[in-house]
């Protein structure tokens, strides 16, 4: 009785039209007076524990799933629907094949549970018992890890067509947090989440994207964009959403070092749903006391040079190998192709011969891309081989396609073009007598690595080099620095870190030509007017030099190191007033800078006492 | 009778007798219903969106009919929507045309809501009793059936390839099933073969 009254209540509230509500109640009452037999499937015993599990995360209010399923009649409205997207495992969307090493929050049906929805429905899809029905699924609503200490907003919202293929989508977000901050958690609330497919964040440590941007917040398009770093601070965080995700903290002494200048970058996949959508997503932040003692690495196998798919291949094969140069455990995998991916494939192929398999997935689908997280982290010691390998259909029997009739594809940033990218975080073990941080050595393998596979590959040269001059390798770094320059003459960045190198190694004359060419194609550059202010120091050309230092003050007004050094160039050139200024600010970004109080003491003296 | 005859005959013989639904739609409802109390329950008829009963062939007026058939939860047929609009606006003064909304869920107030979110302005018709989709031999939202001016189905099927199941869609369709069988239901030329749609299953909407 009380499985029916409630059921009624069910159905007369969700039903406006008296006839339909009757007709619905009618098949709903002649399924229900159907007796169970010990052969017959029922929702209440077999269904519901599934459903609840593996559907209703994403099929309830809220959420991304189009429908609600967290009721008999509500699995009953979609009833064929269900077991013909089980069947194909196009539902639950869960893309690897199983393998030992198993994944966090698995989302794969077995065959058993797949033939338990077809017999349901053959079986006229009937409730059941009530007494069998397991309580239904409880969900957090709201922040699911509580109120978060910060809740950022893109500054404006995105508006999606209607039609129209999909879209990629970025939205900086400007952390502005007071002080450094640890965080162990970030929650994406996508906006809509019926048109999201998936979101990634980057964390932007020098404002790289910001550029792209037509102007502050507006966000720009593009499906892979580039984060440049000027500091050996390899990000190391997967922070992803796809519908269904299931928040959870970063592990313990994982916290993400979140300075106050740090942008995060939300890139967006958008799939227009009929009607125009307004997106305005936000982000969550959590923070901890906890400081990271524990720095995983994000590695990036690609191999985006063999990229080159004549039309009409239906198996077209990439791979890329990389051999570890220190013992990791491997916590998280991020396979990455576009359209014409086919089958991704990782293998680990450890010292001793043994092969372990990394993810396998025999029918990729851009729209289910996801960072798989391992149940448990994967040692891979030293010398373990990783490899990947991608098969890439470019037919016209594919049908995601991009192209009708199929035309010879290369790597690229648009969804149209394609790429062979795998990425995984490991974490380095480490030990006491290490002489060297082993992400740095990670960094400089994976960078020594693709300079090998590409001697064309600019960042592949750059990278190395910075890892070098980190280490310490003068000599070599400035070498790798220079075939940057001859591969790209017009990049800004790489201009000013030879010009930075060769000052570091006396060549003043040559650092100040790569300095000056980087302030030629960027004016704005802080590094290289800094740079080439301290260059100019260094050969005594102090008026020159200031100039340099005030565009540097005028371009980033927070940084004591340009505020010192301008107020020790003026004091050499007698404009002890001004450099007394300069000094004193320097003082009050950092109070402990200590080039700027010796000096501040010396020409307070000076000032005190003129010389004739 | 051309070919294509034999298949709506067998389907209106097995769920409406054709005869009856014929007079009923040249009759007033509440002669039929005197004149044969007996053939209410079997008697199925589509409604307007505002739930009086509906007969589109007649609004037709000698024009061919065409149907599409939409969820407002099959995500799918919402992706359609704007082509549907357009085909439907390029169609207008040349043939009926019609949004027929499926399940339980329909209401008059829903159907309003859906039609102005998604832009449609084409009108809209209820099928609770699923008699058109038996007389369109339709079975997932979106699929459309194109009726001549004599009323013969002579197309009932997909709107295009874009989807090729679900989850796999092309970037753009190649064929346009819809576009063309209404042509051929406007130029007298053979229309396309019937291609089945991807989306939601109607039966479950019953």
């Amino acid at each position: 009785m009380t499985s029916s009254l409630r059921t009624f209540v069910a159905c007369a509230l969700g039903l406006s039209s008296v006839t339909a509500a009757a007709f619905a109640q009618r098949k709903d009452l002649a399924a229900r007076h159907k007796q169970p037999t010990a052969q017959q499937v029922t929702f209440n015993r077999d269904i519901a524990p599934i459903v609840f599990h593996y559907c209703a995360p994403c099929h309830r209010p809220g959420e991304a799933g189009p429908f609600p399923l967290l009721t008999y009649s509500e699995a009953k409205a979609h009833a064929r629907q269900i077991a013909a997207v089980t069947a194909t495992r196009f539902m639950p969307p869960w893309l690897p094949e199983p393998q030992p090493a198993k994944f966090a929050d698995e989302l794969r049906l077995s065959d058993e549970q797949i033939a338990l929805f077809q017999r349901w429905v053959e079986q006229s899809a009937v409730e059941g018992a009530p007494s069998d029905l397991p309580p239904a699924p409880r969900f957090i609503s709201g922040w699911q890890l509580g109120q978060p200490d910060k809740v950022i907003e893109a500054e404006k919202p995105y508006t999606l067509p209607a039609t129209g293929s999909d879209m990629y989508w970025n939205f900086i977000f400007r952390a502005s947090v007071d002080r450094t901050r640890w965080l162990k958690a970030i929650e994406i609330r996508p906006g809509d989440k019926r048109v999201v497919h998936h979101a990634n964040i980057l964390v932007d440590r020098g404002q790289s994207a910001r550029h792209q941007e037509s102007e502050p917040g507006a966000g720009f398009a593009g499906m892979e964009l580039k984060i440049e770093s000027e500091n050996f601070d390899p990000d190391s965080h997967f922070f992803f959403w796809k519908p269904g995700t299931v928040l959870k903290p970063e592990p313990e002494g994982m916290a993400l070092r979140l300075d106050k200048d740090t942008d995060l970058v939300l890139n967006i996949h958008l799939q227009p749903s009929g009607k125009p959508e307004t997106i305005q997503p936000s982000l969550g932040l959590y923070f901890t006391d906890k400081h990271a003692t524990l720095f995983p690495v994000l590695l990036q196998l690609e191999n985006d040079r063999q990229l080159d798919i004549p039309p009409g291949q239906k198996h077209f094969v990439v791979t890329d190998k990389f051999t570890l140069p220190v013992d990791v455990d491997l916590l998280a995998i991020y396979p990455h192709a576009h359209y014409l991916g086919k089958d991704l494939q990782a293998l680990a192929t450890l010292p001793d011969g043994s092969v372990k398999a990394l993810i396998h997935i025999p029918q990729w689908n851009l729209n289910w891309q996801a960072v798989y997280r391992y149940a448990n982290p994967v040692p891979l010691p030293k010398g373990t081989a990783i490899s990947m390998r991608y098969v890439y259909d470019n037919s016209s029997d594919n049908v995601a396609n991009p192209n009708d009739p199929p035309r010879r594809v290369v790597a690229g940033n648009r969804s149209s073009d394609e790429m062979a990218h795998l990425w995984l975080q490991v974490l380095p073990h480490t030990s006491p007598d290490m002489a060297f941080d082993p992400r740095m050595l990670l960094q400089e393998a994976m960078a020594r690595h693709n300079v090998e596979k590409n001697p064309a590959d600019f960042e592949a040269h750059y990278n190395l080099a910075a890892m070098l001059m980190a280490r310490g390798e003068q000599a070599e770094a400035i070498k790798q620095f220079e075939q940057a320059v001859q591969l790209r003459p017009q990049d800004a960045t790489a201009n000013n870190a030879l010009g930075a190198s060769l000052l570091a190694a006396g060549r003043v004359d040559e650092a100040i030509s790569y300095l000056s060419a980087a302030l030629k194609v960027q004016p704005d550059n802080f590094d290289a007017q800094y740079n080439l202010a301290n260059a100019l120091v260094s050969q005594e050309k102090f008026a020159e030099a200031i100039e340099h230092y005030r565009a540097a003050v005028r371009l980033r007004p927070g940084d004591a190191n340009a505020e010192a050094n301008l107020g020790g160039a003026l004091a050499e050139t007698g404009n002890l007033a001004e450099a007394k200024v300069h000094f004193q600010r320097a003082l009050q970004i950092d109070p402990h800078h200590k080039l700027a109080r010796e000096n501040l003491e010396q020409i307070s003296g000076d000032l005190n006492h003129p010389q004739p | 009778m051309g070919a294509k005859g034999p298949g709506t005959l067998m389907q209106l013989s097995r769920f409406i007798p054709r005869r009856l639904y014929v007079s009923f739609s040249l009759l007033t409802a509440g002669v039929v219903l005197l004149a044969f109390p007996f053939a209410r329950a079997a008697q199925k008829t589509a409604l307007h969106a505002d739930g009086t009963p509906a007969d589109p062939f007649q609004e037709a007026a000698g024009k061919p009919a065409v149907f599409v058939f939409v969820r407002t939860d099959c995500p799918i047929s919402n992706r359609y929507a704007p082509l549907i609009q357009r085909i439907s606006a390029r169609y207008r003064g040349k043939a009926g045309f019609w949004l027929v909304y499926l399940g339980k869920w329909a209401s008059r107030e829903r159907i309003r809501q859906h039609e102005s979110e998604y832009g449609y302005k084409l009108p809209a018709m209820r099928d609770p009793q699923h008699a058109l989709v038996a007389r369109a031999q339709v079975q997932v939202t979106p699929e459309a059936a194109v009726f001549d001016a004599h009323q013969r189905l002579i197309y009932h099927g997909r709107i295009d390839n874009w989807y090729e199941d679900l989850g796999h869609s092309r970037p753009a369709a190649t064929t346009h099933e819809l576009d063309d069988a209404i042509q051929a239901a406007l130029t007298g030329k053979a229309p396309p073969p019937s291609a089945p749609g991807v989306g939601c299953y109607i039966a479950d909407a019953q």
